[in-house]
């Protein structure tokens, strides 16, 4: 009977809703473009180094991993999920990915089993949330010891150094300017927007973070929506891992750490609130961007590393008083009404 | 009895939620040792005035005395203070706590040591309460372990223990068995020589007259008026009960109707739903009534595959279906429209099309959204039920109630189904946008589909449904062909009054006893 169905009416003649006049200025992008400028333009005037070709373009590279991770987490935080354990995930699949190229297994297979191993990471995370009914953000937490101890325990805590072997993805610049590691960036950029605005995934993952019972009566699969987006945040996960690996030629168990913070923090700044349902890539972009100016900025100005860490902290907690406070303006949070 | 007999007096009370009056200047006084029942449909304003009192909302209008003192601004905790208490159905109790920590919970006895709770003493003080109800309440065990009913005697002997001389019992009985509704009676008669003052609200008709002496009744937040029960009887309280003037009605188009379209064997799932049975044609609305609890939103969501049932078949078309989730259902050709749009209903944040093809999209395209159909099908559907949409881009949220409503309805349009279920299609939706909804509903009735339209609404109920479905405590009770069935028929069914017994509940509390 199904496939019979049709629609009850079929529109006769096109009729229009009016195309949304947004002002440009009304987005949040928006607003981090200004900040990164006035950011550019204060380090340009105390270091013009900042300013010079070869500085923008290290940049591009140093945000390029930064970037494919948080495209993936966009995802996720949409579903309304997370998944704290990305840079242990990194840890071990790079480890892994490394060792294989020291023992001379050629780079496909290694490539190929890195990948799948984050693939899983993030599916094991995303299964056991839901089938114990946990929030991902606690057994995301747990699986970070897990896969941090496996990677410590197959490289007994050494470095795992690949000089040399496997410089291609990380290092070439196209033209000899243009980081192909930034590229590569971009191209997840843009699947992750296709996937979020063209494709009936992309309407699942709005709709589960939205109002999941909603989603739910409509038809949708809650859990596997949920789970999709976990294993394509493995993969974005994936690459990442392979480009860093490409990019420093050596990785460690301690490789990756703290770049969930980065990811979640940029994702948060670009306009994604951590209760989901909402956001889009456009924003992730230029809260990856800002991160990378920010980080760079910093170094140009001789800011003690330490004190590089604290920034990012406080960074983060000023982008969540951003976005309460906006929720506050539209009345979202008001009080739950006595009736 | 003389004025300082009055423990309390509220005098014009008016409520407005919205645009909506929930109470309408409406005066009740409590005296001394008396019980005064509180009797109104489903949504009368009955909780809403009990609220008032409790300190739970404050009114809009009207002043509020307790003894004799007129109160100016009233907070729960005030209410407390003043010596209020309210019961509710589904206790507010601690279940991980004893019964004596419950008791004095926020109050907690301390021995000659600060800080730590003396739990002997404890129960020594709560065991002369309990004495002297002659109730059985163990306590030391803990609430979790506790019946039904021990939940609402340990909320009494709570109220007690805070010197309460009113307390308020709103729908005590809904859920306990005969017996244990007996000693709740027992219960009140003693607390009533002490001389409390007790509100009690019940939609069981034979309970007031048993236990009550005044009663109040509202209707759509109107006073009805208040009367001593001696001197008016079950007849006179539900023709004040109902009884509205024609424009609250509409006047639906006739439809034909056809064969048998849907039908429903044997959905049952123990203790919620109990083996209900009943067939909806082409072109048929078919209402289903009963007060709040009754089980008629339940039995919906085992048809549309939310809850799985026990037992029971689903045939549409001549052909027994299989359902197990929401999704098999709309392939089938259920569709259903909730009743807590923001809970079940709306996606909060995202635009108009996206909640309007949410389930065209879903269940019937393939993996890539053809944002062109969607759009196109979306302006049609907002044209054809005159929805006000500023632009492409305006978060459903932003829209009014009745304009989400029509979304909600929209998003079920753009396929063809066969079976329709409403529940409470029209709950907060202004009176225009209500008779755009239920014009849209006979469309799809003239169309040949077929309708199951959950309602609390009596007119509702009365002006567009072919037949009537009565449920009580989980069962179905009666389907009555709808020509010339009055509110005060319905209301009689629905409490389960036969009108030639007088004040008897027929098939009163079956097995709710868990």
């Amino acid at each position: 009977m199904g496939n019979q169905r049709k629609h009850s009416d079929s529109p006769t003649q096109p009729k229009r809703i009016a195309k949304a006049k947004k002002p440009i200025y009304k987005n949040q992008w928006f607003f981090l473009v200004m900040v990164e400028i006035a950011l550019a333009i204060i380090t340009g005037m105390i270091n013009p180094r900042f300013f010079t070709t070869s500085n923008l373009m290290n940049i591009l590279e140093q945000i390029a991993v930064l970037g494919i991770i948080s495209s993936g987490m966009t995802m996720l935080l949409i579903s309304g999920e997370i998944d704290i354990s990305v840079g242990a995930s990194i840890g071990l699949a790079s480890c892994v990915t490394a060792m294989m190229i020291r023992s001379d297994w050629g780079y496909f297979l290694p490539v190929v089993v890195g990948v799948v191993i984050t693939i899983f990471n993030s599916f094991l995370v995303g299964a056991t949330s839901r089938v114990f009914k946990a929030p991902s953000f606690i057994t995301s937490l747990a699986f970070t010891s897990v896969f941090r101890g496996i990677a410590l325990a197959i490289t007994k805590g050494s470095f795992q150094t690949i000089y040399g072997k496997f410089e291609t993805i990380g290092t070439t610049r196209l033209w000899n300017i243009l980081p192909l590691s930034f590229i590569i960036s971009i191209v997840a950029y843009f699947v992750v927007h296709f996937i979020l605005s063209y494709t009936k995934l992309g309407r699942r993952i709005y709709a589960v973070g939205s109002n999941p019972s909603a989603a739910y009566l409509s038809g949708i699969s809650v859990t596997w929506s949920k789970l999709t987006t976990f294993l394509l945040n493995g993969l974005f996960v994936g690459i990442a891992a392979i480009v860093l690996l490409s990019r420093i030629g050596a990785a460690q168990p301690s490789t990756g750490s703290g770049i969930e913070l980065k990811a979640i923090g940029a994702v948060v700044i670009g306009g994604t609130p951590l209760t989901g349902g909402k956001g889009n890539i456009m924003g992730t972009f230029f809260g990856v961007l800002l991160m990378g100016i920010i980080s760079n900025a910093l170094n140009m100005m001789r800011v003690n590393p330490y004190f590089q860490e604290v920034t990012f902290g406080i960074l983060i907690i000023a982008s969540l008083a951003v976005s309460v406070l906006s929720s506050y303006r539209k009345g979202h949070f008001s009080v739950r009404k006595p009736d | 009895m003389t004025d300082s007999e009055t423990l309390v007096r509220l005098e014009n009370i008016t409520k407005i939620y919205g645009t909506h009056k929930v109470l309408d200047s409406v005066s009740f006084d409590l005296k001394r040792g008396e019980v005064h029942c509180l009797v109104g449909e489903n949504g009368a304003g009955k909780s809403t005035l009990i609220k008032v009192l409790s300190g739970a909302i404050t009114p809009e209008d009207g002043e509020i005395y307790i003894n004799g003192n007129l109160i100016r601004s009233m907070n729960p905790r005030k209410a407390i203070e003043l010596g209020i208490s309210t019961i509710y159905q589904d206790a507010e109790l601690v279940d991980s706590l004893t019964v004596a920590d419950n008791v004095f919970l926020g109050s907690e006895q301390t021995g000659f040591l600060p800080f730590v709770v003396d739990k002997y003493r404890q129960f020594q003080r709560i065991k002369e309460t309990i004495d002297a109800l002659h109730i059985d309440l163990p306590e030391s065990s803990l609430v979790e372990e506790l019946s039904a009913s021990q939940k609402q005697m340990l909320q009494i002997v709570k109220a007690l223990h805070r010197d309460s001389k009113i307390i308020i019992m709103d729908e005590p009985t809904s859920s306990l068995g005969l017996q244990e509704t007996e000693a709740l009676m027992e219960i009140i008669r003693n607390l009533r020589n002490q001389g409390i003052g007790i509100v009690y609200i019940s939609h069981y008709l034979d309970e007031i007259f048993e236990i009550g002496d005044r009663v109040t009744i509202l209707k759509d937040g109107e006073d009805m008026g208040t009367y001593d029960i001696s001197s008016i009887d079950v007849e006179m309280v539900i023709r004040k009960m109902v009884g509205r003037d024609a424009s609250m009605f509409y006047s639906k188009k006739n439809v034909p109707i056809g064969d048998v379209q849907v039908e429903i064997r044997n959905m049952a799932k123990s203790g919620v739903v109990e083996e209900v049975s009943f067939s909806v044609r082409k072109g048929e609305i078919l209402g289903i009534g009963g007060l709040v609890g009754s089980g008629r939103s339940e039995m919906v969501s085992l048809i549309f595959g939310v809850d799985k049932p026990d037992s029971g078949e689903i045939i549409l078309n001549g052909k027994s279906v299989k359902i197990r989730s929401p999704r098999d259902a709309i392939r089938a050709g259920i569709c259903l429209i909730t009743e807590d749009r923001r809970k079940y209903g709306v996606l909060t944040g995202r635009n108009v099309i996206e909640n309007t093809a949410l389930v065209h999209n879903e269940v019937f395209r393939g993996p890539i959204i053809d944002r062109k159909s969607e759009r196109l099908l979306t302006a049609d559907m907002i044209d054809k039920l005159s929805i006000s949409v500023a632009d492409d881009d305006q978060k459903i949220e932003e829209l009014s109630g009745g304009n989400q409503q029509k979304v909600i309805i929209g998003r079920w349009l753009l396929d063809d189904a066969v079976l329709y279920i409403f529940d409470e299609p029209t709950k907060g939706v202004d009176v225009g946008a209500k008779e755009q909804i239920y014009e849209l509903m006979t469309h799809l009735v003239e169309n040949g589909k077929s309708i199951i339209m959950v309602s609390s609404d009596m007119p509702e109920l009365l002006s567009l449904s072919d037949r009537i479905v009565i449920m009580r405590d989980g069962c179905l009770v009666d389907i009555l062909e709808n020509s010339g069935v009055r509110e005060e028929d319905l209301i009689r069914h629905f409490v389960g009054v036969d009108p030639k017994m007088g004040g008897t509940k027929t098939n009163g509390k079956p097995k709710k006893t868990q």
